[in-house]
This record gives C-alpha cells, sequence and structure tokens, in this order.
C-alpha cells in the first residue's frame, strides 16, 4: 500500500528523540500542561516546529513513567481546569544529558555540511 | 469505602482513561478558547480546534499504550471476545468443555480415591520417620515377633533409630463395658512410650506414665487409654472419665488418657473406630532370651535425616551381636535378619494399591485422549479461522497478542470444563460410592481436599497450555499473506498440518483401544468369576458375624447355653425357612482357623501332615446354604455329645486323604483323628466350596459338628470362643428380617448389639474385590474413551470435508461417480482407524501385564476380547466417519466451485 502524497506543510517534523528534550526543556521555566508545551515549542520555535497531539500525549505518559516528570491537576488563568506537568530532579538530569548529547551531533552534523575550507 | 476500593478508585485502569480523557479535553477547550478570543466564532474554534487535534481516540489509545495500561484491559477484552465466541459458536464450546470436563472429572474421581487411600496423612506426627521393625530368617521367613531384650537393644544401641515402642494384640475379642453396654473394641497391648514414638499425645489425662528406656519395667500396672471414638460410643463423651475403673472382658483397668479425634494405632481407615490401648509392662519372662520369650511387634521412629537403608543397614550389623544372645541355634536363625518397612506403606492393601494404580494410569489416559481431542479441536479452529488471525496480524495486532487472545479462549474454556469436571467427579464419587467393596476399606465419606483442588488446577492449566496454546503458536506463525491472499475455507491447512491431525486421531485410537480392551479383559474376568459354582445358595440369606464373648460363659457349654437357644429362636422368626450356624460363612473372611493334623494321631497310615481348614457348623447350615453331598451324610440329630464323633470333610479333603484317591467317597466311615479320646469317623464329603476367595480353588476343609463341641474337646475354645456366623434363608425380602434379627441378638447376648448383617449376595460381590471396582470404573472409562474417539474422528473427517469441497466438486464435474468420491473419503478414514488398532493393539499387549494378576478365566493377551474391542472402535469410527463422507459426496459440482 504506497502512501497517499501528503500536502506540503511549512512546518519541520520533530526528529526523533529530540521530542522529550524538547518538552523537559519547557518544562524548566515552570509547570505547564499539554497545551501550553506544544503552544511554547510552536512560538519558541518561531512556528516551525509543530509538536503533533499523537506524539505530544504519549510522550507525556511515558516520560512521566520514567519519572522525569510529575503531574496534578490544577487551574489556569483563564479558570480552565488542566492537568500541569512539572519535572522532577532525575528529569534535570536526563535533560542534562540529552542536551550534551544533542550539541555534541550539531556540533558533528555541522562539521559535516560545513566542511573546513583547504587552506 | 474500602482502602483497596479507594486505591483502585484513584489508581485503576478506569480511573488512568478518564484523568487522559480530561486532559484533552481541556486541551481542546483551551485550543478553542485562544482561537476564539482572536476572533473566530464558537462553533469554528472548536471545530478548528478538533482538527488541528487529530484523531482523539488514537490518541489516546497510543497514549494509554506508551504507559503500558493495556494489560489488565486487554485481557477482559480478550475474555469479551471470548464470550462472544463461545455464543457464535455454541456446539463448539460445548465439545470441548464436555470433552475436557470428562476428562478432568474422571481424574478428579479417580485422584479423590487415591488420595484417600494412599496420600493420606497418618495421624502422627512426622509419620514418614515411622518404621515397623520386624525379625526373619536369612532365607526371608519371616518371624513371630519380636522380643523385649531385642527391641530394648535396638533402640539403646542404633543410633538410627531414636526411640521404638512395642505392641501386641490384646486378646481376639475384646470388649469394652461400661453398664449394660459391652462394645467390641479393638485393644493392644503397647509400650508406654507408643504415643511419644507417634508424637501424638491424650487430648484428656496424662497417658501413661514413662521410665528412662520409655518401656515401662516399673509403671502403673492395669491402666488404660481411650481412643475418641470409644470415649465417645461407649462413655458417651464423659469429661469426668480419668482416673475410673473399666472391665474390658474380665479385667478391671483405670483409664489414664483418651486420645484426640481421628487417631487410631494401628492405623484404621475408619478413623472413628473403637480403640482401646493397655499398659503392656515386660514381665519376668520378657527378660529372657528363649523360645518361649513374648513376641512383639515394633514400630520405630528414626532420627531426623536418617534414610530408611542407613538404618536397615546399621540395625542388621546390630542384629549380629543381639542373635547371639540366644541360645538355641533355631531361635538364632529364626531372627537373623531386621526387615525395615515404613509404616505408611504397611497400612495400605497391596491389592487395592495396584488397583488404584492401574486405574490412575486409566484415568490418565483418559484424561490425555480427552486433551488431544481438544487440541484437534482448537487446531481445526485456529486453521477456520486463519483468515482473521491473518486479518488480524495485517491490522497491527502482534503475534504475542494473538496467542494471547487465543490462550485466554482456551483458559476460559477449560476453567469452565474444570468446575463442570469438579462436579462430575464428585457425583462419580457419590455414585459409586456402593461400589467399593466393604472389605478394602476404602473411607469414601470425605470431600474433595486442598491437594485434590491443586491437582486440578494443575490439571486444568496444563490441559488448557496444551491444547489452546500449541494451536494458537502454529496459528500466529502462519505468514499472513497468503491466508488473506487465498482467503476463504478453500485455503489447505498445509500438508503438516493435516499430517500431525492424523497422528493425534491415531493416537486417540490406539489408547482407546487399550482402554477398551483393558475392560473386556476385566468383564471377561468378572463374568467368568460370577460363573464360577460357588458350592452353595446365596439368594435370600442374611448372616450376621458374632464376636464371641466367651468371658462371659466361661465354665458353660457354649453350645447349650448360647449357640443352641439363639438358633432356636432365629428359627422360630416369622418368615424363616431354616437357620444355621457355621464358624464362617464361605467368602466371608472374617475368621479363619487352619489346623494341622499330626499325621501320626489320625488313625490312618500315611504320616503326612494334614493342613485342613476347621469349622465347627451345625446341621441345619445345609438347608440355608444349600452344600451339595457328594457322598455319606451330613449332620442330623443322630449326632450328639455322648455318640461317635464324626466330621464332614470336602472333596479337596478327600482327595488328598481318602484310602482310595481316585475315589473320594471312599474316604466315609474312615477314622481321622482323635475327638477327645475316641477317634471321629468321616461321615460325609461335601462338593467344594469356593472359601475365602472366588479366584482360589478350595482348600481341604473339616468340618465338626457344633452340637458334639463340649468343653472338654481340645478345640472346643477355638472353634467355638472367637468367632460365630449365624445365617438364615427366608422367603421374604432379606433386608426385612434385618430389626427383628437384630433384636433377638440383643436379647442374646448385649455384645451382639451392633454385629454387622449383611446378606449373602453381598459377601459374594465384595469377594470380587478389586475387580468388579475396576470393571465398573473401566467401563466407564473405556465407554468415554470410545466416545471422544468417536467425537474426534467425527471432527477431523467433517473439517477435512469442508476443507476439500472444492476439490470434491472438481472431481464430480470431471466425472467420478459419486461413490468414489463417498470411498475416497472412507478410505481415509479407514487408514487411521486401521492404523489405530495396530498401534492400540502393541499397547494392549504390552499393557496387559498390568492387569495380568487380576484375570481369571481369561489371558492378558485374550484374542476374542482384543477382536471385538477393534471391531466396536472400527465400526464406530467409520460410523462416524459415514456422515461427512456422505456431505462430501453430495456436494452440488456447481455449488462448489461457485463458492469459490
Amino acid at each position: 500500500m504506497a502512501p497517499a502524497p501528503e500536502p506540503y506543510r511549512n512546518r519541520i517534523e520533530l526528529l526523533q528523540g529530540t521530542l522529550d528534550m524538547l518538552i523537559l526543556q519547557t518544562l524548566q521555566w515552570g509547570p505547564q500542561h499539554g497545551y501550553g508545551i506544544s503552544q511554547a515549542i510552536r512560538s519558541q520555535s518561531g512556528e516551525v516546529l509543530q509538536v503533533e497531539t499523537g506524539s505530544l500525549y504519549p510522550a507525556l505518559q511515558r516520560i512521566e513513567r520514567q519519572g522525569w516528570i510529575s503531574s496534578e491537576w490544577g487551574q489556569t488563568e483563564q479558570k480552565q481546569r488542566a492537568k500541569f506537568y512539572q519535572i522532577t530532579e532525575t528529569g534535570r538530569q536526563q535533560l542534562a544529558r540529552d542536551r550534551s548529547r544533542w550539541e555534541t551531533m550539531v556540533a558533528a552534523i555541522t562539521g559535516i555540511l560545513q566542511p573546513v575550507p583547504e587552506s | 469505602m474500602s482502602l483497596w476500593q479507594r486505591w483502585f478508585g484513584r489508581y485503576g485502569a478506569e480511573a488512568r482513561r478518564r484523568d487522559l480523557d480530561d486532559e484533552i479535553a481541556a486541551h481542546l477547550a483551551m485550543a478553542a478558547a485562544e482561537r476564539e478570543t482572536s476572533g473566530a466564532d464558537a462553533a469554528t474554534a472548536r471545530h478548528e480546534a478538533e482538527r488541528e487535534f487529530g484523531n482523539a481516540a488514537l490518541v489516546k489509545d497510543v497514549a494509554r499504550e506508551s504507559r503500558g495500561w493495556m494489560g489488565p484491559e486487554r485481557l477482559l477484552q480478550d475474555a469479551r471476545y471470548a464470550l462472544r465466541q463461545m455464543r457464535r459458536s455454541p456446539g463448539f464450546a460445548v465439545t470441548v468443555i464436555g470433552t475436557l470436563a470428562l476428562g478432568i472429572g474422571a481424574a478428579t474421581a479417580m485422584f479423590t480415591v487415591v488420595d484417600h487411600v494412599m496420600l493420606r496423612p497418618l495421624p502422627y506426627a512426622q509419620a514418614d520417620r515411622l518404621v515397623t521393625l520386624s525379625e526373619a530368617s536369612q532365607t526371608g521367613r519371616p518371624g513371630f515377633g519380636v522380643t523385649y531384650p531385642d527391641v530394648r537393644a535396638w533402640a539403646e544401641q542404633s543410633h538410627a533409630v531414636e526411640k521404638a515402642a512395642f505392641y501386641n494384640r490384646l486378646s481376639p475379642r475384646d470388649f469394652l463395658q461400661n453398664g449394660d453396654a459391652s462394645v467390641r473394641v479393638s485393644g493392644e497391648l503397647v509400650s508406654a512410650n507408643l504415643f511419644d514414638v507417634l508424637g501424638v499425645h491424650p487430648q484428656l489425662g496424662r497417658g501413661f506414665d514413662e521410665d528412662a528406656s520409655g518401656l515401662a519395667t516399673n509403671g502403673n500396672p492395669n491402666v488404660m487409654v481411650l481412643s475418641y471414638g470409644a470415649w465417645q460410643t461407649v462413655f458417651h463423651g464423659d469429661t469426668e472419665i480419668a482416673g475410673r475403673a473399666v472391665k474390658v472382658n474380665t479385667d478391671t483397668y483405670t483409664v489414664v488418657g483418651v486420645m484426640p479425634q481421628g487417631f487410631s494405632f494401628p492405623f484404621d481407615a475408619a478413623a472413628e473406630a473403637p480403640q482401646i490401648w493397655v499398659l503392656g509392662q515386660p514381665g519376668p519372662k520378657d527378660m529372657l532370651r528363649n523360645s518361649d520369650t513374648p513376641n512383639y511387634e515394633v514400630i520405630a521412629r528414626l532420627r531426623q535425616g536418617i534414610a530408611e537403608s542407613a538404618a536397615a543397614a546399621e540395625l542388621n550389623t546390630l542384629q549380629k551381636q543381639v542373635v547371639q544372645g540366644y541360645a538355641d541355634a533355631q531361635s538364632r536363625e529364626d531372627r537373623a535378619v531386621v526387615r525395615l518397612r515404613n509404616y505408611a506403606d504397611t497400612v495400605v492393601d497391596a491389592d487395592l494399591k495396584r488397583a488404584l494404580l492401574v486405574l490412575s494410569a486409566a484415568t490418565g489416559v483418559l484424561w490425555l485422549i480427552a486433551c488431544i481431542n481438544v487440541t484437534h479441536l482448537l487446531l481445526a479452529r485456529a486453521t477456520t479461522r486463519r483468515r482473521e488471525i491473518a486479518m488480524r496480524g495485517a491490522l497491527g495486532a502482534s503475534r504475542g497478542r494473538i496467542v494471547q487472545q487465543l490462550a485466554v479462549e482456551g483458559l476460559m474454556l477449560s476453567g469452565v470444563a474444570a468446575v463442570l469436571g469438579t462436579a462430575i467427579g464428585m457425583a462419580v464419587i457419590r455414585l459409586s460410592r456402593g461400589a467399593i467393596p466393604t472389605h478394602l476399606k476404602v473411607d469414601m465419606s470425605a470431600h474433595v481436599n486442598l491437594t485434590i483442588l491443586s491437582v486440578l488446577c494443575a490439571l486444568t492449566l496444563l490441559s488448557a497450555v496444551i491444547s489452546s496454546v500449541w494451536p494458537a503458536l502454529l496459528a500466529a506463525r502462519a505468514p499472513i499473506e497468503p491466508a488473506l491472499k487465498q482467503g476463504g475455507r478453500q485455503s489447505g491447512a498445509g500438508r503438516g498440518m493435516s499430517r500431525l491431525r492424523g497422528l493425534l486421531v491415531v493416537a486417540e485410537i490406539a489408547m482407546s483401544l487399550t482402554l477398551l480392551a483393558g475392560c473386556g479383559l476385566l468383564l471377561r474376568t468378572l463374568y467368568t468369576l460370577r460363573h464360577v459354582p460357588l458350592g452353595f445358595r446365596t439368594d435370600h440369606i442374611l448372616v450376621a458375624d458374632l464376636s464371641i464373648p466367651s468371658w462371659r460363659f466361661t465354665g458353660m457349654n457354649m453350645t447349650t447355653s448360647l449357640y443352641q437357644p439363639l438358633l432356636d429362636q432365629v428359627q422360630q422368626m416369622p418368615g424363616v425357612q431354616a437357620a444355621g450356624l457355621m464358624t464362617e460363612v464361605p467368602l466371608g473372611n472374617t475368621f479363619n482357623v487352619m489346623l494341622t493334623l499330626n499325621g501320626e494321631g489320625h488313625g490312618m497310615d500315611s504320616a503326612h501332615n494334614i493342613t485342613a481348614v476347621f469349622k465347627s457348623v451345625s446341621p441345619s447350615i445345609q438347608k440355608v446354604l444349600g452344600f451339595r453331598l457328594l457322598a455319606g451324610r451330613f449332620f442330623d440329630e443322630r449326632d450328639t455329645p455322648s455318640s461317635q464323633p464324626v466330621f464332614v470333610v470336602n472333596r479337596a479333603f478327600a482327595e488328598r486323604n481318602a484310602p482310595d484317591p481316585k475315589d473320594p467317597a471312599s474316604i466315609v466311615g474312615t477314622n481321622l483323628w482323635h475327638f477327645g479320646k475316641t477317634p471321629a469317623q468321616v461321615i460325609g464329603v461335601l462338593d467344594d466350596e469356593r472359601q475365602s476367595s472366588i479366584m482360589k480353588p478350595s482348600q481341604p476343609e473339616i468340618e465338626a459338628s457344633i452340637r458334639q463341641l463340649a468343653p472338654g474337646v481340645s478345640f472346643y475354645s477355638v472353634l467355638e470362643g472367637n468367632a460365630m456366623d449365624i445365617a438364615l434363608r427366608t422367603s421374604l425380602p432379606p433386608e426385612q428380617m434385618i430389626p427383628q434379627f437384630r433384636e433377638i441378638l440383643r436379647k442374646a447376648s448385649p455384645e451382639f448389639a451392633h454385629v454387622p448383617i449383611t446378606t449373602m449376595d453381598r459377601i459374594v460381590d465384595d469377594s470380587y474385590g478389586s475387580q468388579r471396582l475396576a470393571a465398573h470404573l473401566l467401563e466407564v472409562f473405556g465407554g468415554s474413551a470410545l466416545l471422544l474417539c468417536i467425537a474426534g474422528l467425527y471432527g477431523l473427517l467433517a473439517y477435512l470435508v469442508s476443507q476439500r469441497t472444492r476439490e470434491m466438486g472438481v472431481r464430480l464435474a470431471l466425472g467420478a461417480p459419486r461413490s468414489s468420491v463417498l470411498l475416497l473419503m472412507l478410505r481415509e478414514a479407514g487408514a487411521m482407524i486401521l492404523t489405530g488398532v495396530a498401534v492400540g493393539t502393541v499397547f494392549t499387549l504390552v499393557s496387559g501385564r498390568l492387569i495380568r494378576s487380576w484375570l481369571y478365566g481369561v489371558t492378558a493377551h485374550d484374542f476374542r476380547t482384543l477382536a471385538v474391542a477393534s471391531l466396536l472402535l472400527a465400526v464406530s469410527g467409520l460410523a462416524a466417519a459415514w456422515l461427512p463422507a456422505r456431505r462430501a459426496a453430495s456436494v452440488d459440482p456447481v455449488e462448489a466451485l461457485r463458492a469459490e
């Protein structure tokens, strides 16, 4: 079964494995609910990164089970009841690890894409 | 709300599902609200938010799965699905459940009996360390018992033996008395430490005083401990019993204890049988080692962790010195070896043990057949569901998931079957209670215990695993694409699968044949036994087995003071045609006197010894039991205490001892042994009658008239003082006579109030022993196996036909006559049946060894039985094959081809 051609979208799909890191990073600034997390990633990436809800919620469940975040029901400023996620200490450590791995990878890829001019 | 509910409410699957729903609803609400603030109207905002969100149901599913919440939910889902499947094809479900229930039910029933008889724990502490010790000669001839000095030597010098106790029968007939009541009990003379060795202590009173050795050489004399049963029946549970003086026969003892409920020693399957234990103290005679030293039986407790073989080895080394203490060479020889047996092994009848072993094996086979049949059905269904399974695979179900779902189905089916099977097993036990011969002493009153239930659970699980996971694995391993591509029912199951299934049918037929043939052999045995000429009549006869309280008649002539008046009264009862006395009625197996007559004394020329069964009878017994007279006459009024002493012998005796061995009648008129001072004359020869077992030929027998027995005659006390059967012939149904009969007996002596009264038919029935039990159970097993076999064969062929509708259509379209299609199918069935019968014949011949010793009048390799069983299987197998085969032959070629 060949996949149907998808319409062109101006947003970049997230690289696999980076979503967890982005969620943890977003939660660095304080507790946030699912919708808030997706909005934050979108706006902070300059509307480039779009988090599919089909990835976000499973990711939240997964990370919570890992113990990197915890959740609690609360109220938004608009009096909307919502589930707020909060990063835990192990979550912070995980974020640091993810981050350094990511930086190593970015440096490596950049190195390949911009070869040092022969001099 | 309980804590559990609160926890479950908060953390349970349902709560988590609601949590996620709420969270997603909140997400949508926030997204919509934001759109509204930027100017969209409510409906559009909501719609857009939903569109952006995507498939909410899918998100929920994926999210839940990533959490690993699905396990229990899926299990529930699978269970619900399985239930739906059952409801959709009830025929299949009923067949599977019925088949498994049959197998499990038979196993439950059998294991309950086995548990009752063989696995039941003895009522002693750490009973596995209890052993009996006895002495034997180097050649294995068992000794008469163990003397006190020997027990003491073992207890003191052996490292392996922690402690040892001795015991002995108190007297042949013990009656415990309380006021007017006089109850037959089994009495043992025991050493003071017996209860200590058994590790059980009286629930009331302090028991026997022990000395350092535990064998009490200085304890209180004349003290006694009661069993719970004796305490209840004789003293109605009187709590003030300790210290009371109580009479046993003519002796008085002080009660010093009551044992707890369920305790018996020697072990009695009827746990509440009244027993008493009297303290036995070694006397002066016990201290010596000579041929007059009293002998005892010995039970010992081995030290923790000592193997029986090691203990036996140590004791035998020790015994080499012990026997040196005997002065005479004969004693040294008779006591050369110490024999050690686990006590638990000695309490189960060997005959019964073998019966249970064979029957357990038969149940196992039946259970196996049931499992095969179900495996078979599930396999067939897994194949017809291949498309469904492939579709699920294509939709993304993992193999594990598919296997799990099929396993849940199997587990549910077998779970229902297990419940049903237990019920069937219980019913079987209840119904077969009457079929258990009384002398086998199987107590069938108890219910299934935990052991049985766990065995059952293990069986169920095993059968579920065997019969569902295996087909599920096969089905799940099948590649998805071909199944989907070929689609429909016509997808061939693959050669491997159908060969496997054929093998299963062959195995089923073979095992069924084994069961059927075994059942056939036992039925023929039973039939032959029933037609053995017994040598006496059995109909319309009641027999009371009297235990004689001879101490009541000390100094009296029991013939005139007890037997004759009793007989007269019974004869006066309305409906009684005749009544007679006999030491033991044939096949009674209650009391047996064997005499060895020394050749020198009996007045005949030959100097050989005569061993014979010895019985006293009243002349009237001939009218009751109808013995056939071969020559001479039976006892009558002419034989009085003052007339010439006379004997009647049986044919077996006459054939061995007649002056002319060719003519048994020639023994009549010869003098045979002295009867007191006068030589006794043989006056008649009876035809042989079966004495102890229907399977055993008659032994030589001598009968004396009860009227000629008086206290002066040497064997008077043996023949009259222990046991007597009183038999009556009636024209009424015998059961009706029992109350009146019992009343007359009770008046004659209080001890007779509770004697066993039974019919002669029942006595004969009981003497078939384990054969009857085995034959009846094997009938059930064999019949069930046959049914299962037919069902299996039918199922397989019906399935094969449905798979090959198209092929049949093509054959018919190409001009094959219908009869050849029919033959094709029948040939296939025939091949399986033939192979099954051939393999089954081998099984039967091998397993024949197991039941050989049970057979009578037929060999284990009896051709006719095997042929009949094979024929029965073949005919029913072909009948089972006929229906599907006819269906195959009646396929409409056009329909069959179009169905594609």
